[in-house]
């Protein structure tokens, strides 16, 4: 698989570190964000080719991110977004906002991977 | 020193009052300067204290993310191979060979890792701080991660400071040490652990309750039978959380637990008998029927409701005067849900019963059996309906 830009947003250090490291290790570009609104400011300036997020952040919560990519930008990039558990609400908001997967905390990085390497070739295929 | 000499004349010939006054100004200004520098000092502690803290803590991530993806198979079977080769030249094959598959797992950048760590591990700051981290990670991640994180908790020794707090005299760190060793699955610490499960602090008896349950799924629940402290309602739901967790569903015997002299055991073993569908209890559960407390007896019917326990409505049906309001009330919803045609009596008796919820589900009962007799009701004069009769007149 070619070189991908992902955006990841997540403030749990050594969570995005280890996505990081992993998500790298397949060959992609990782651009970490900490918070929200560091990660509408990586994703407005680098237009990654799918976007991490976390739901729960400071600042500026993973769904208004979502709102912001698919509303302001207008911009149909893949988005999967992390919840932890008893935010089964939040995510069905997410969805209806425009997410594209979901992955429950805790998750396996391996399952993630897969995941974010399918939507990367589904994206990649021309729309029939 | 004229002008000195001149303050100090000056001064002295001042009244009392405002000499006073004056050194009671000096040593305000004093004491205000010292504790702006105290608070600088501190404040600067603080700072410093917090950037280390920040400090170790990226290092330490680095460090288990080097660690976790150390698995570097081709470099493994490299090893290994030059380890066969140097084992064949000594001619010492066999017994080397069991060694070097239980060693294969760690790899030697791994092993590193783990000996820096013990030494950190020694300073108590530091060692707060890579458990922070591995807790936080641990609720992150899953399968082969967090396996991988558990074993570096017990290969650094974490996991023996936290076997020596579970001893400690104060409540809180006993507390915290179970539940660390609860979210690192550390079985080897059960029998200390057990220890605590009928202790005076409740905080500490509820991280045993759910450390056994954690660890033991159903099995762990065996701290019910001799349970006297009460087992309090979010206690219940942790541990059926947790239980609800698990891909095996297969439940032991919980009669004991519903014959228990401890009032909580019997409401969560009603619980269980719910949630577990235990069917081949209905006979306990009737018993419950004549217990003491009436909120277990009050559950004992809606268990009993849900379990289709038909042998009870006629046990009910025959008591029901003696019941309270609410078990009564229980009842009726037992019988919207098990009602036969020969209970129209028995519901026709009741629809003018005193109170109006009872009334609602007799005449809910008595539409669902006989639709006739129950639009009959309509043709009454308005001064002999029910007030749940009144309330329903319209949709007759």
């Amino acid at each position: 698989m070619n070189k991908c830009k992902i955006v990841l947003a997540e403030d749990n250090s050594t969570l995005s570190l280890l996505l990081k490291f992993r998500l790298e290790r397949e060959g992609h570009e990782l651009l970490m964000a900490k918070d929200g609104k560091m990660a509408i400011e990586l994703i407005e300036s680098h237009n990654p080719d799918l976007i991490l997020t976390d739901i729960m952040m400071p600042f500026i919560s993973g769904l208004e991110v979502i709102s912001h990519v698919r509303n302001k930008l207008e911009n149909q990039v893949p988005i999967i977004v992390f919840s932890s558990a008893g935010q089964e609400e939040m995510v069905l908001k997410a969805f209806s906002l425009g997410a594209n997967d979901f992955m429950g905390k805790p998750f396996s990085p391996n399952e993630l991977v897969i995941r974010v390497n399918r939507l990367l070739v589904q994206n990649r295929q021309p729309q029939v | 020193m004229t002008t000195y000499q001149y303050l100090i004349d000056y001064f002295s010939e001042l009244p009392i009052l405002i000499k006073l006054i004056g050194g009671l100004i000096v040593i305000s200004v004093i004491l205000i300067v010292g504790l702006t520098i105290y608070l600088k000092g501190i404040r600067r502690y603080q700072r410093n204290k917090k950037e280390e803290i920040l400090k170790f803590k990226s290092e330490y991530e680095v460090l288990l993310i080097e660690y976790l993806y150390a698995e570097d198979h081709e470099a493994i079977k490299e090893e290994q191979n030059s380890f066969c080769e140097w084992v064949n030249k000594l001619e010492l094959q066999p017994a080397i060979s069991e060694e070097k598959t239980e060693e294969k797992a760690i790899t030697p950048v791994q092993q590193a890792i783990i000996s820096k760590l013990e030494k950190e591990v020694l300073i108590k700051s530091k060692r707060k701080i890579i458990i922070s981290i591995l807790y936080k990670l641990m609720d992150e991640v899953s399968g082969e991660m967090s396996v991988a994180i558990k074993e570096l908790y017990c290969k650094t020794g974490l996991v023996n400071y936290a076997l020596s707090r579970v001893e400690d005299k104060d409540w809180s760190i006993k507390a915290k040490s179970i539940g660390e060793l609860s979210r690192f699955e550390i079985k080897e610490a059960h029998y200390e652990i057990v220890k605590s499960i009928a202790h005076p602090r409740k905080e500490v008896r509820k991280e045993a309750h759910l450390y056994l349950v954690n660890l033991f799924r159903f099995d762990g629940l065996y701290f019910l039978n001799e349970l006297k402290t009460p087992l309090s309602e979010w206690d219940q739901i942790q541990i059926l959380e947790i239980l609800q967790k698990f891909e095996d569903q297969q439940i032991c015997d919980i009669k004991p637990w519903l014959k228990s002299t401890n009032d909580t055991v019997v409401l969560f073993a009603l619980k269980l008998a719910q949630i577990y569908n235990q069917y081949e209890i209905n006979d306990t559960l009737i018993d419950l029927l004549s217990h003491n407390n009436k909120t277990v007896r009050i559950y004992a019917i809606e268990v009993l409701t849900h379990l289709y326990g038909l042998e009870a409505k006629d046990m009910l049906k025959a008591n029901f005067n003696e019941l309270s309001l609410e078990e009564q009330l229980g009842f009726f919803t037992m019988l919207e849900k098990l009602v036969i045609p020969s209970d129209e009596p028995f519901i026709e008796k009741h629809l003018f019963h005193k109170d109006f919820e009872i009334q609602l589900l007799a005449l809910k009962i008595l539409k669902s059996i006989n639709i006739d007799k129950y639009i009959g009701l309509n043709n009454l004069p308005g001064d002999e309906k029910s007030e749940a009769m009144l309330k329903l007149e319209n949709t007759f």
